[in-house]
């Protein structure tokens, strides 16, 4: 049976063969299964053309719809802005987790601290409207605003300060080590708070300024990872981590003089720097801070829609030398590296933005003096110095620059080439953060180091001989017990030069310059804070108003914007920066 | 070779490459460590022939001399790729089935590990360094070359004339350098000139991820890498690297068709006539 019918199929195949148009296939069988073509048209195409264009119509809408939260405007006044950011907080509990990013983000916009700091670091009132300093400066009594707030409606009374000073020390939350010489804080009533150190601490009202200051509900429940419930202008009203913070005006805001000025604040996070500027280019937002200054350039071109600005910092770029290493220790290799260092060639290079620093002080912290005079660049004397201890352009010393790889491999290469004629084989050996901690900064082993100390009011650091720097000094010690100790400003500020002075002198390290933030605004973007913007935004006064003429604060350009601007990198520094 | 237009045009532009490393080991058009704050991204001039860098540092300099680091990387990662994969192809046609079995098996497991990550992993004890691409691409490339060439020298391996020559009682080694080795010279020939070409693209792509030549040596990764941060400023500096990359990767790749071409007997007349 089976051989016949083989036999028909291929007698029926011979035949199909010869008809090659009657099935796609050679097999009579499968061809035989194949069901017949539909006749005339399988879909209806002009129902199907319709649909079609509804669907991109109704598409392009939503995309126009879409943006007009940015361009929406009433009364000339945008009701949110978007801004940009380099580095993004990982969640929002600003009691335990770490990063610039959420001081900048929280402090003086969602929580608030009993004191707070204006543009040019400075203490000024906040919850506190003034306060009293004991004749021997270990007793400060704060007088509370009245009717003070939460944005959920409770009240925030003295209690609540007591409270969340004494939970700072008790759960060592974050920077409760700042807060030295502490010994007790109290309610005294409702409306004054009493703070008792064990010793003078002239550093006390700025580390309240910060998150050691903060003031929490004590009664609310909520997320802290999530969700904020605190005292300022503005709410937390969503957060996605690592991506961006939606900040919504407080309704409920206590004060008069901070009150929001624009209703959403749309805090957004790029990883990537490219990213970033073509959300400028494209208006998604309107501010960009910090940017490469070499990104900026189309920027400073284009004046009719962007301003460029430079605001100050407290970053310092510190070349530390290992002043117990076996080849740094001799002070005349530190002092030639420091002559033979051409800072404003470096500081060009970046497109001369940033300012020279002779010592360990930037310009926005108290002791800050201009003491670039002390090692001006001079390659001879370098030359001499380095001649003195036996090394010439021949016969070089070979010294090794640690550093991590976030600051670009340029400065290396222009220390290098700078150090190569007086006698330095300078070999560069960039690093991950995490093997810069290892080496540098645990174990001391190095010769060389350059990393961005971020920190303002950081001067301690140099009183600290077991700090990787290992330089150990009596006379700058003595200084800075006695500026710490100081009652008055003016005396803090005396003693801290003196002592930065000493520090300079002695050459335990070369500070390449002290980094200036650039941020490019829109035109018609007001109040956005340009000193210190990476870890201190005053977000209340920004406002834009997309119609008029190019205003934003002319005031504040002519303070801080210098006329050449060019180049810059700067990536991820703030994340790459170490507490002094 | 030189018969056809892809093996001049590949031929040419190595031997330009190979040039320009010797010449740039006694002389650059500007001394490279000759950086200058004021002048940096210039545009190409009369003295900067393609422009400077972020340091002020002539870019032609810096890719001449970095042009006899990535030929020194090349040339290692292919010796390293050649014995590596030779050493390994002996194994897995080995007589011996517990050898043979226990590198096909070692070769597959291994070959699944990108060399991206063996450049990580091996850059945690080493840093960054020459050493690391070169180990890291020599190993990944080895294993690609004895995986590409098993087949053919396994046929090899199993021929009437290795019989013969085992019949006659010549040694192990001699038959893999007499025999075998000749079979699978048109395959291991590609193999090793793709290598090559991939060993400059590897080079350029681990010294971007700062796993690849150390700082303060020159290399076109570190041209790359120190320019393309600002491609949308100034295309022109990221592109000379780029191009160059680009060109020589292609003309290593054409080289690679070529030499296959010229020593196969199978797609070269001149030599099937000879045979």
């Amino acid at each position: 049976m089976s051989s016949s019918k083989l036999k028909t199929d291929v007698q029926e195949g011979t035949v199909r063969h010869e008809d090659t148009t009657a099935g796609p296939s050679t097999d009579p069988v499968l061809n035989q299964r194949l069901k017949a073509p539909r006749k005339g048209n399988p879909l209806p195409w002009q129902l199907v053309s319709a649909l079609l264009a509804v669907v991109l119509i109704a598409v392009l809408w939503a995309g126009r719809s879409y943006q007009q939260p940015t361009a929406g405007v009433t009364a000339g006044i945008s009701k949110s802005v978007s801004i940009g950011f380099r580095l993004a907080p990982a969640n929002l509990d600003i009691r335990n987790q770490s990063g610039a990013a959420l001081d900048q983000a929280l402090i003086g916009n969602v929580y608030e601290g009993l004191v707070s700091r204006d543009q040019t670091n400075r203490v000024m009132p906040s919850l506190a409207n003034s306060w009293e300093i004991s004749e021997d400066a270990t007793t400060y009594t704060f007088h509370l605003n009245p009717n003070l707030t939460f944005s959920n409606g409770d009240k925030l009374d003295a209690e609540d300060v007591a409270w969340s000073i004494n939970q700072l020390m008790e759960h060592h939350y974050h920077d409760a080590d700042q807060l030295q010489n502490f010994q007790s804080v109290k309610a005294i009533d409702k409306d004054h708070v009493q703070l008792q150190l064990t010793a003078p601490y002239a550093n006390i009202l700025w580390v309240l300024t910060g998150r050691a200051g903060l003031v929490f509900d004590r009664k609310a429940q909520y997320d802290p990872k999530t969700q904020a419930v605190g005292s300022g202008p503005y709410t937390v009203e969503s957060f996605t981590p690592n991506s961006s913070l939606v900040l919504k005006a407080n309704t409920r805001y206590w004060g008069r003089q901070h009150r929001a000025k624009t209703e959403t604040l749309h805090l957004r996070y790029f990883a990537d720097d490219n990213a970033a500027v073509n959300a400028l280019k494209s208006q998604d937002i309107q501010v960009l801070a910090p940017i490469t200054a070499n990104l900026a350039a189309p920027f400073t071109k284009d004046t009719e829609h962007y301003s460029v600005h430079s605001g100050a910092g407290s970053d310092k770029y510190v070349l530390a030398f290992n002043n117990k290493g076996s080849k740094t220790s001799d002070m005349r290799v530190r002092q030639a590296i420091r002559y033979a260092i051409n800072h404003q060639d470096l500081i060009d290079s970046r497109g001369g933005v940033d300012q020279p620093m002779g010592g360990p002080i930037p310009s926005v912290d108290p002791g800050y003096r201009d003491i670039t005079n002390l090692y001006p660049h001079n390659p001879e004397r370098a030359k001499r110095l380095m001649a003195q201890v036996g090394y010439t352009p021949d016969k070089p010393l070979t010294l090794r620059l640690t550093y991590p790889n976030t600051y670009g491999t340029e400065l290396g290469d222009q220390l290098r080439s700078q150090l190569k004629p007086i006698g330095i084989n300078l070999q560069l050996q960039v690093v991950e953060f995490s093997t810069w901690m290892q080496d540098v900064y645990t174990n001391h082993n190095y010769d060389l180091s350059l990393v961005d100390h971020s920190e303002s009011h950081d001067f301690s650091q140099w009183t600290n001989p077991n700090y990787y720097y290992g330089y150990d000094s009596k006379v700058v010690r003595d200084l800075y017990a006695k500026a710490m100790a100081a009652r008055k400003a003016e005396d803090t500020d005396h003693y801290l030069a003196q002592a930065a002075q000493q520090v300079s002198q002695d050459a335990p390290a070369d500070w390449l310059f002290n980094y200036r933030i650039t941020t490019v605004t829109l035109t018609g973007l007001r109040g956005f804070p340009l000193n210190l913007n990476q870890t201190l935004l005053n977000a209340w006064k920004i406002s834009y108003s997309p119609d008029k003429p190019k205003t934003s604060g002319p005031a504040a350009r002519a303070l801080y914007d210098r006329p050449k601007w060019r180049s810059s990198d700067h990536a991820t520094f703030l994340q790459y920066t170490i507490a002094g | 070779m030189w018969s056809t237009v892809e093996g001049r045009f590949a031929l040419s532009i190595l031997l330009v490459w190979v040039f320009m490393a010797v010449l740039s080991l006694v002389w650059t058009p500007q001394p490279l460590w000759a950086t200058d704050g004021q002048q940096v991204w210039q545009k190409p001039s009369h003295n900067h022939w393609l422009g400077t860098d972020g340091t002020g540092a002539d870019v032609f300099s810096w890719l001449m001399a970095g042009s006899a680091t990535n030929l020194l990387i090349c040339l290692l990662t292919v010796a390293c790729a050649a014995a590596l994969g030779i050493l390994l192809i002996a194994a897995t046609v080995s007589r011996s089935a517990l050898v043979a079995n226990t590198s096909i098996v070692l070769v597959d497991a291994l070959i699944s590990i990108p060399t991206v990550l063996i450049a990580l992993i091996l850059a945690v004890p080493l840093g960054a360094s020459v050493v690391v691409i070169v180990l890291a691409c020599g190993l990944g490339y080895g294993l690609n070359l004895a995986r590409v060439a098993r087949p053919q020298a396994l046929l090899a391996a199993r021929s009437d004339y290795v019989i013969a020559a085992q019949v006659s009682g010549a040694s192990a080694g001699r038959i893999l350098v007499s025999h075998i080795l000749p079979n699978i010279m048109p395959v291991v020939a590609v193999q090793l000139s793709l290598s090559a070409g991939s060993s400059v693209l590897a080079e350029s792509g681990l010294t971007y991820l700062g796993v690849g030549v150390s700082s303060g040596v020159p290399s076109w990764g570190h041209s790359l890498a120190t320019s393309v941060k600002l491609i949308n400023v100034y295309p022109l500096t990221a592109l000379w690297p780029g191009l160059l990359v680009t060109l020589v990767v292609l003309s290593l790749n054409l080289f690679g068709d070529s030499i296959g071409d010229a020593i196969d007997p199978q797609s070269n007349s001149a030599l099937r006539e000879a045979a």
